[in-house]
């Protein structure tokens, strides 16, 4: 056997346990999902078998539904862009400084991440909620009838960027540490100014990276589940807390089988064609 | 129809086996040592798993050689497990803890043992307004119940509002609140405040229009209300009664009181499916929870009200769960709520819960 060869066999053995675990774990589920959502439902009898794409219709043609997903892509759009506008300068920054205090910093970051979604979550309702802090303040600083933030997109949208944020910052930061330093000194000698050195030389550089750091905070912001629920209440409906209402409430596996795709799908799609937007040379490898 | 619905259980059968496998994985480890018989019940977790441990399997079952073995779970999922093991000579759970709307479900699908009356004594003391045709107590067991009424802060509302009809009240604006999973209930309770009958829904959606149009605030989980009670946010609400015991006790400013067009009922109960693994612990089980000692023990705990008419309450208890002597308690069509459970959702998710 030659050394190609001996690589891809090596190569193989070293995949197959995970290749094995990821069929077994995530596509069987899929596949069963994708069935179910092809059943009837029924209220007496739930889920009668069947091959339907009635709740697929369903979804489509429902101007409540189709609206819940809008509302989904809108938070998650919003979230990624100012995770996005708030990340890359922090991360920059992080990236590029001498202090000794470095590592602090990076330790500061992460140490949101050690507390779960919904803990954190929690916090938010204390500071959001009718008497809560934000309250008090505005009412005693501005005087104002109390700012009632708690249940609304705004609360939803700062507490999905509060999670998201230190994902995107430390997948930038490992971008931006792996552009040479001396690319910009080449571009100061050469009478760039920081702006330009920053637009003409580092963002380019670090496109790539830019776009999968937005990938991951968007997939992340698109399955919120706690959060929506817990800061936008039982007005405020993303495809997540929907999902969970039809199979908890109605029991009906088959049109949660159908959000559970669209959502999916909606996920990759979008996510597949930022890709696609950007110019080729931009694109991760 | 028939062989469609064989497929179905056929199909869904194997997908819960493994999920099933895992919830029985203690039936496979052996019984213990003292036991004769086990008896595996799916139920809740947190308080009501606890308080079955301490006021039946321990006290109770142990003497009988039954060892109590617990799968907590969610009632769906536990409903869902039952119906997916229809076709199975042997199911994994002796006894399954459900409501009494998802009990009806399973007993109308023919899920159900109908029990011998000479295996459950206690089923004599089944109080009147828990019997329902073939169904309650005799394939469902009642095992605690409550009533849907009125809530109110004592502290700021002087004269609380009676009637379903005086939450409209516009003084109420803003401050009415109620629990967003509960559309189904609401909407039979609405139904019979307004309508004089539980199922009559075009009565009632009009009259919850009118009411969220008013302000009505709504809550995800039930607990949320006793801080919004506590902050001011809600003055009135329409909850289980049993939580505004569960709140008084935890020094939440709550007091309930029923309604005068009459209330809906809730009825926690326990069902054995016609597969269940050990028939003769289940009902061993059954007549367990129906003994005084156990009634009284969750009515202490929990706010909810015995079954039985042999469990006398006393002291803070009894006071706190009397009910007016000539109120009216109307338990749910089952039947029809059963087949309109999703449009009603549906109408309430689009209608009541929408911004």
């Amino acid at each position: 056997m030659n050394e190609a060869g001996r690589d891809r066999l090596a190569a193989t053995t070293l995949l197959a346990p995970a290749t094995v675990l990821a069929v077994l774990m995530l596509l069987a589920p899929l596949a069963l999902l994708a069935r179910y959502s092809l059943n009837k439902f029924d209220p007496t009898e739930l889920m009668i078998a069947a091959l339907t794409l009635q709740n697929y219709t369903r979804f489509f043609s429902d101007p409540y539904y189709l609206g819940v997903l809008v509302t989904t892509v809108r938070v998650t759009a919003i979230v990624t862009a100012a995770c996005l506008l708030i990340g890359v300068p922090m991360a920059w920054r992080l990236a590029r400084t001498q202090s000794r205090w470095k590592s602090a910093f990076v330790v500061a970051l992460i140490l949101p991440l050690f507390i779960g979604s919904v803990t954190r979550t929690a916090g938010w309702m204390i500071l959001f909620s009718r008497g809560g802090m934000i309250d008090i303040a505005s009412r005693a600083i501005l005087g104002v009838q109390g700012l009632d933030l708690m249940y609304t997109e705004t609360a939803v949208i700062l507490g999905i960027i509060s999670i998201n944020l230190p994902f995107t910052i430390l997948t930038l930061q490992s971008v931006f540490e792996g552009i040479d330093p001396r690319l910009e000194e080449a571009a100061a000698s050469m009478g760039a100014a920081p702006g330009a050195r920053f637009r003409r030389v580092i963002m380019p550089l670090a496109m790539p990276g830019v776009l999968i750091a937005g990938a991951l905070c968007f997939i992340l912001s698109m399955n919120a589940f706690a959060t929506p629920l817990l800061l936008g209440g039982p007005r405020f409906q993303m495809m997540g807390p929907l999902l969970y209402w039809e199979f908890s409430n109605n029991n009906n596996w088959p049109f949660a089988g159908v959000l559970a795709f669209v959502l999916m799908g909606t996920t990759l799609g979008l996510t597949a064609l930022a890709n696609v937007a950007v110019p080729r040379r931009y694109r991760p490898a | 129809m028939g062989k469609m619905n064989g497929v179905s259980v056929h199909l869904s059968r194997r997908t819960v086996l493994g999920g099933a496998a895992a919830l029985a994985a203690p039936a496979l480890l052996g019984r213990a040592a003292w036991a004769d018989e086990r008896c595996v019940v799916g139920t809740w977790g947190g308080d009501y798993a606890r308080l079955l441990r301490e006021n039946i399997d321990d006290p109770i079952l142990k003497k009988q050689g039954v060892e109590v073995v617990q799968t907590v779970a969610d009632e769906t999922p536990r409903v869902a497990q039952v119906f997916a093991q229809k076709a199975l000579p042997r199911g994994t759970l002796d006894i399954a803890c459900v409501g009494a709307p998802n009990g009806y479900r399973m007993a109308a699908a023919g899920l159900l043992e109908t029990l011998d009356e000479t295996k459950v004594p206690n089923l004599k003391h089944v109080i009147p307004v828990l019997h329902n045709g073939a169904f309650m107590p005799d394939q469902f067991v009642p095992h605690i119940y409550s009533v849907q009424g009125i809530a109110y802060n004592p502290k700021t509302v002087q004269t609380p509002p009676k009637s379903w009809t005086d939450l409209l009240d516009p003084k109420w604006k803003g401050k009415v609140g109620m629990l967003a999973t509960a559309g189904t209930w609401i909407m039979q309770g609405a139904a019979l405040a307004v309508g004089g009958n539980p199922d009559d829904f075009d009565k009632a959606k009009e009259y919850l229009l009118k009411l969220n149009a008013n302000g009505l605030r709504v809550y995800a989980e039930t607990d949320d209300m006793a801080p919004a009670f506590k902050s001011g946010e809600i003055e009135v609400g329409v909850v289980w009664l049993a939580r505004t015991v569960m709140w008084q006790n935890a020094d939440f400013p709550v007091a309930g009181l029923v309604p005068e067009e009459g209330a809906i009922i809730y009825i926690s109960g326990m069902v054995m499916p016609k597969n269940a693994p050990d028939k003769q612990a289940a009902y061993k089980y059954m007549n367990a929870l129906l003994e005084p000692s156990a009634q009284q023990g969750f009515a202490a705990h929990m706010g909810y009200i015995p079954t039985v008419n042999d469990a006398d309450l006393t002291g803070k208890t009894a006071q706190q769960l009397a009910l007016p002597e000539n109120a009216k308690l109307v338990q749910s069509d089952y039947a029809k709520v059963a087949a309109l459970t999703p449009e009603l959702n549906d109408w309430w998710l689009k209608n009541i819960l929408r911004k």
